[in-house]
C-alpha cells in the first residue's frame, strides 16, 4: 500500500512505501523554514519507527537553524501543555495516534500548543511544495537540547490545579486503564497517585507494539472489560497511543461507544458552569450531545472533523469545551488540544462529586444507535463517490461542510473521506438499532459498487 | 545556493560538501540509505569529528540507515580510525565516518567503510553510487526495523588493542613530556588520556573539542608554528599535531622544530622494520627517505596511487608489515587495523624513543634528510590529463612510475606531476637531498607546465 497524506493533521503515511526519510526531512524542513528558526520541541510516541522519524526531523530542524528540545516519548496533551509553558516557538508531534501498526505521522503544533490551523498549514505546505528550504551555514545550525527533567510533573501540577482532586481522593476509586502501549504509560503511575486512585494499568509497556486496534472502540475495550468485575473496578479507561482519545468502560462491564465520552463529560461541565455557553463538536458526532447541550440551554457549534478545526473554532467562539465522537475532549482554560488525562480526571471528578457510578451516569444519557464503517476507497476518488450519492437521498436534509451529511427525522448518515487514510468513513445513527444497521448496510453496498465501477 | 557546482564532490573519498549549500540532510540521509542497502543491512558503525555540523549530519545518517532496516551503532565523537577498527571489532557490515578531515570548518563529508574496516575502493564506490542513482530504493517496513545502539566507549577498545602491541611499560618508565596540538578536533577528547595511560606528562593547545579550528587543519609544518613555540617553551620531549579526525599526525622534535609530515611515516617505519622487517607500501607522493630506511633493513618499498584505500589494498595483497602516506603524515600498521591512525603513530614513535634512549632530534639527524616541496597549478581536469600525457611521452626513457600522474627518479631527487582527485588542480612535487636542486627542479618544470597550460586551455 502506497500511502502518504498531507493536511491539517500533518503528514501521515505508511512507513516504507509512503513515509520515507526524504519526505520527513522535506516536511520538517518546511516547518523549520516556516518558523524561520526558533525553538522547537519534538515529542514522539512509542512506535518502533518513531525513532527514525525523530532522527530525520532533528536533522532537518537543525539545518534550518532551529534549537531542538527533545522531549523523547511524551504524550500529545503534555506537548500541547509544554509548548506555551516552555515558551517554545512550535513543536512537532511524532506518532500516528489512533492509526494502525505500520503508520506514522508528523504533526506541526503552533506556539500556543495547538495543531496548526488551516491557514498555518496551508502556508507551510506551500513551502513544502516549493522544495526550497532554509539551510544554515555551519556556524548557524542548531543544537539538540533536553527538556527539564520534571516536565511531566509540571504538567500534572497544572492538571491537578484544574480538577477537584480532594473529591476524587475521597472517593477512593479503583480504575482499570489500558494505555495501548502508548505514551500515556510514562506518567500513568504519577497521574494515579496524584489523584489518589488505585489504578490497574494494562498494556503500559513502551514496547512500540500495539496490543490491539489503537482506536478506542467498544471492540478494543474487551481486555479492560474482562477484568472489571474480578477487580471490582469503578471505572475502565481505554486510551489511544498518543492520549488524545478515551473510551469508557462502566462498572457493570459495558464498554460505552467512544461517542459517549464527550457527552458524559459535557453533561458534568455544563451542570457545574451554568449559563449560555458554546460547545464545539464536529458534523458527525452523536445526537446525544445535541440533547445534552440543549438541556442546559447552551449552543452547539458544528464544524468539520479534526482536532485542528475543533480547537480553532473553540478559540473563535470562546467555547467552554470541544470534543468529537472519536472520544476526544478539550476544555476551556486547559491545553489547546485534546487531552485523555484531563478527560479521565473530569470523568472521575463527576463520579465523585455527583456520587454516582459510571453506569449510572451513562444510563442518564439519551442513547442512540450508531454504526461506524470504514470503506476502502482511493482518496482521489472519494469525494466524487460521495457526491454521487446525493441523488439517492433526495428526501434528506443535506449538509456539505465536511463530506456529506444526510439528516432525516429519525436519524442521520455522514460520509466523508478520512483525512488520514485512503478510506471513506461512514457513520449512521438512529433511535432504533435495526434502522441504523439496515441503513448502514444499504449505503455501504451503494458505495462499494461505485468504487468497484 | 551559489556555486553548487563547486561545493559537492562525490567520489572514491566519499561525499563531501559545504554545509548549508550542498551537504543537506536530504542528500546525507539518501546516501546513508543507499549505503545501508549496499552493505545488505545489519550493523553500521557511525562516528563523527567535532565539527559543529556533525550532530545534524549524524541524525540524517541514523534516519537513513534505520529506514532501510540497518542497526546504527553510534560512537558519537570518535577518531576516524576508531570507526574503522570498530567495524571489524563488532563484525559490523560497514561504517560511516562523518568528517571532512583536514578541509576547512564549513565542509563536512561522509566516508564509507566496508565490512573489513577499510574505506570503499573505487569499484565499490561506483557500486554504491549506482544504488544511490536508482530512484526506486526500497525502504523497510516498520516490522523490519532495528533499534539504535550507543557505544560511547569505543576508543577504549581501540586503545587496548594498540597497547597490546606496544611496550607500554618501556614508555611509562621514561615519563615523557608531550606537547599536543589537538586542532580542536577529536584529539581534544582522546589524546590526553591515551598518552597519560602511557605515563606521559601531557600539555595541550587548541584543545576545545568544538571543531572551530584555530589553525589551518592540515598538519603540515607551515601550520604548526604555534605547537613549535608551545613545545619549546614547555620543554617537551616531543610534540604531536593532529588533524580534526585523528588519522594524520605530524611531529615536532625536542627542540621545538616540526620535522615535516613526511617523517612521521619514516620514523614509524624505521622502528617497526627494526623489529619486524617486511615489505613497505606507500603512496607515490612519499619521501625517498622511506626507501633509504627500508633499504637499511633490506626491505623494499612498493608504491601505490595516492589515497588510503590504495595503500591498504597493496598492503593486504603483499602482506606488508607497515605502510602509509608520507605526504599526509599517515601511518598504517596492519597489526592494529588497516587504516591511517595517528594513535598508532604516536605509540610507535614513543616506543622508538623509549627503546633507543636518544632524544628525537638525534634520531631525526641520523635519518637521510630530503627537502620536499609542492607547488599547485589551477588547471581544468582535462588539461591536467593532457599535461601528464605530454610528460609521459617526453620522459618515457627515464622509466617514470605511472601509477598516478608520473614520478620521475633522478640521481638524488625525484619529481611528481599529478592531477588532484578533489580539486581542479595539478600538483608538482620535487624532492632532493639538496635544497637548491629542489628549487631548480620546481623552476624548470613550472616553466614547462605553464607553457603547456596555455597550449591546452587555449
Amino acid at each position: 500500500m502506497r500511502s502518504l497524506k498531507l493536511g491539517v493533521a500533518g503528514m501521515r503515511g505508511v512507513i516504507g512505501s509512503g513515509l520515507a526519510p526524504a519526505r520527513i526531512i522535506d516536511f520538517a524542513s518546511a516547518f523549520g523554514t516556516f518558523l524561520n528558526g526558533g525553538s522547537v520541541i519534538v515529542a514522539r510516541d512509542t512506535r518502533i519507527s518513531s525513532d527514525m522519524v525523530s532522527h530525520a526531523v532533528f536533522s532537518a530542524l537543525l539545518s534550518c537553524g532551529c534549537q531542538v528540545y527533545d522531549a523523547g516519548i511524551t504524550s500529545a496533551p503534555q506537548l500541547h501543555f509544554m509548548v506555551p509553558h516552555l515558551k517554545a516557538d512550535g513543536a512537532l508531534l511524532l506518532g500516528a495516534g489512533h492509526q494502525g501498526a505500520g503508520w506514522n505521522a508528523i504533526i506541526p503544533l503552533a506556539a500556543n500548543g495547538a495543531y496548526f490551523n488551516s491557514i498555518q498549514i496551508q502556508e507551510m505546505l506551500d513551502i513544502y511544495h516549493s522544495h526550497r528550504y532554509q539551510a544554515m551555514n555551519w556556524d548557524k545550525i542548531g543544537k539538540v537540547h533536553s527538556i527539564p527533567l520534571d516536565a511531566g510533573d509540571q504538567y500534572l501540577d497544572a492538571l491537578c490545579s484544574k480538577v477537584d482532586v480532594e473529591a476524587i481522593r475521597r472517593a477512593k476509586f479503583t480504575v482499570v486503564a489500558d494505555f495501548c502501549n502508548g505514551t500515556g504509560s510514562v506518567i500513568a503511575e504519577k497521574f494515579a497517585s496524584r489523584l489518589g486512585i488505585k489504578m490497574i494499568a494494562i498494556n503500559n509497556l513502551l514496547s512500540g507494539i500495539l496490543p490491539h486496534e489503537p482506536e478506542p472502540r467498544p471492540r478494543s475495550g474487551f481486555q479492560v472489560q474482562s477484568i472489571m468485575a474480578p477487580l471490582k473496578a469503578d471505572c475502565g479507561l481505554v486510551f489511544n497511543t498518543d492520549m488524545s482519545r478515551l473510551a469508557v468502560v462502566t462498572d457493570t462491564g459495558e464498554t460505552l461507544s467512544e461517542e459517549y465520552t464527550f457527552p458524559l463529560i459535557a453533561d458534568y461541565v455544563l451542570s457545574k458552569n451554568p449559563g449560555c455557553h458554546t460547545v464545539v463538536t464536529n458534523l458527525c458526532s452523536t445526537r446525544t450531545l445535541d440533547d445534552i447541550v440543549a438541556k442546559y440551554g447552551c449552543e452547539l457549534e458544528k464544524t468539520r472533523v479534526g482536532q485542528a478545526n475543533m480547537i480553532d473554532k473553540m478559540a473563535e467562539t470562546g467555547a467552554i469545551m470541544a470534543g468529537e465522537g472519536s472520544g476526544s475532549v478539550s476544555v476551556k482554560g486547559w491545553v489547546n488540544g485534546f487531552d485523555g488525562f484531563m478527560a479521565a480526571a473530569m470523568l472521575l471528578e463527576s463520579m465523585a462529586v455527583r456520587k454516582m457510578t459510571v453506569s449510572g451516569l451513562a444510563a442518564a444519557l439519551p442513547r442512540y444507535f450508531i454504526v461506524k464503517k470504514v470503506i476502502n476507497c482511493p482518496s482521489s476518488h472519494a469525494y466524487a463517490v460521495i457526491r454521487s450519492l446525493k441523488k439517492h437521498f433526495a428526501d434528506a436534509k443535506i449538509n456539505e461542510d465536511d463530506g456529506l451529511r444526510f439528516d432525516w427525522q429519525d436519524g442521520w448518515i455522514s460520509l466523508r473521506a478520512a483525512a488520514t487514510e485512503p478510506v471513506i468513513r461512514m457513520i449512521a445513527e438512529y433511535k432504533n438499532r435495526e434502522m441504523a444497521v439496515d441503513r448502514a448496510l444499504y449505503v455501504r453496498g451503494l458505495i462499494e459498487r461505485l468504487v468497484a465501477s | 545556493m551559489t556555486n553548487l557546482r563547486k561545493t559537492l564532490k562525490v567520489g572514491v573519498s566519499g561525499v563531501r560538501g559545504i554545509v548549508g549549500e550542498s551537504l543537506t540532510p536530504l542528500l546525507v540521509s539518501s546516501f546513508a540509505s543507499s549505503f545501508g542497502r549496499y552493505v545488505g543491512g545489519g550493523r553500521v558503525v557511525i562516528g563523527r569529528d567535532t565539527r559543529p555540523s556533525g550532530e545534524m549530519l549524524e541524525h540524517a545518517v541514523v534516519a537513513g540507515l534505520l529506514a532501510v532496516g540497518c542497526q546504527p551503532v553510534i560512537l558519537g565523537i570518535a577518531p576516524t580510525p576508531t570507526v574503522q577498527l570498530m567495524v571489524e571489532e563488532i563484525s559490523a557490515n560497514g561504517g560511516i565516518a562523518i568528517t571532512a578531515s583536514h578541509n576547512p570548518v564549513e565542509w563536512n563529508a561522509l566516508k564509507f567503510i566496508g565490512p573489513k574496516g577499510m574505506f570503499l575502493d573505487s569499484h565499490e564506490a561506483d557500486e554504491l553510487l549506482d544504488i544511490y542513482n536508482q530512484q526506486d530504493l526500497n525502504y523497510a517496513e516498520e516490522q523490519d526495523y532495528r533499534d539504535v545502539r550507543q557505544m560511547p566507549d569505543a576508543f577504549e577498545i581501540h586503545q587496548k588493542k594498540i597497547f597490546k602491541h606496544i611496550d607500554v611499560r618501556a614508555i611509562r618508565a621514561r615519563k615523557f613530556k608531550v606537547a599536543v596540538d589537538c586542532c580542536n578536533g577529536v584529539g581534544a577528547l582522546f589524546t590526553r588520556p591515551f598518552l597519560e595511560a602511557m605515563g606521559c606528562e601531557v600539555v595541550t593547545i587548541f584543545d576545545r573539542p568544538d571543531g572551530v579550528f584555530e589553525r589551518i587543519p592540515e598538519p603540515v609544518a607551515e601550520n604548526l608554528s604555534a605547537l613549535e613555540e608551545f613545545a619549546k617553551t614547555a620543554g617537551a620531549d616531543i610534540g604531536f599535531a593532529h588533524d580534526p579526525d585523528g588519522d594524520r599526525l605530524a611531529v615536532v622534535d625536542n627542540l621545538g622544530r616540526a620535522i615535516g609530515e613526511q617523517y612521521t611515516l619514516v620514523l614509524a617505519a624505521d622502528h617497526v622494520l627494526s623489529e619486524n622487517p617486511g615489505i613497505v607500501a606507500a603512496n607515490i607522493q612519499t619521501t625517498r627517505a622511506l626507501e633509504d630506511v627500508a633499504a637499511s633493513y633490506g626491505c623494499e618499498v612498493v608504491y601505490t596511487k595516492v589515497g588510503e584505500i590504495y595503500v591498504v589494498e597493496k598492503m593486504v595483497e603483499l602482506d606488508a608489515e607497515i605502510g602509509g602516506e608520507g605526504n599526509s603524515g599517515g601511518v598504517i600498521w596492519r597489526r592494529i587495523h588497516p587504516g591511517r591512525d595517528s594513535y598508532v603513530a604516536m605509540a610507535l614513535i614513543l616506543e622508538m624513543l623509549a627503546v633507543s634512549g636518544q632524544p628525537l632530534d638525534a634520531i631525526v639527524r641520523s635519518l637521510p634528510r630530503y627537502c620536499n616541496r609542492t607547488k599547485k597549478f589551477q588547471c581544468p581536469a582535462f588539461a591536467a590529463r593532457e599535461i601528464v600525457r605530454h610528460f609521459c611521452r617526453k620522459y618515457a626513457d627515464q622509466n617514470p612510475i605511472l601509477l598516478d600522474g608520473l614520478r620521475i627518479r633522478m640521481n638524488k631527487s625525484w619529481i611528481l606531476i599529478r592531477p588532484s582527485n578533489t580539486e581542479p588542480v595539478l600538483r608538482l612535487t620535487a624532492e632532493s637531498t639538496d635544497e637548491k636542486e629542489v628549487s631548480a627542479l620546481l623552476e624548470q618544470f613550472s616553466r614547462e607546465i605553464s607553457e603547456l597550460q596555455q597550449q591546452f586551455t587555449r
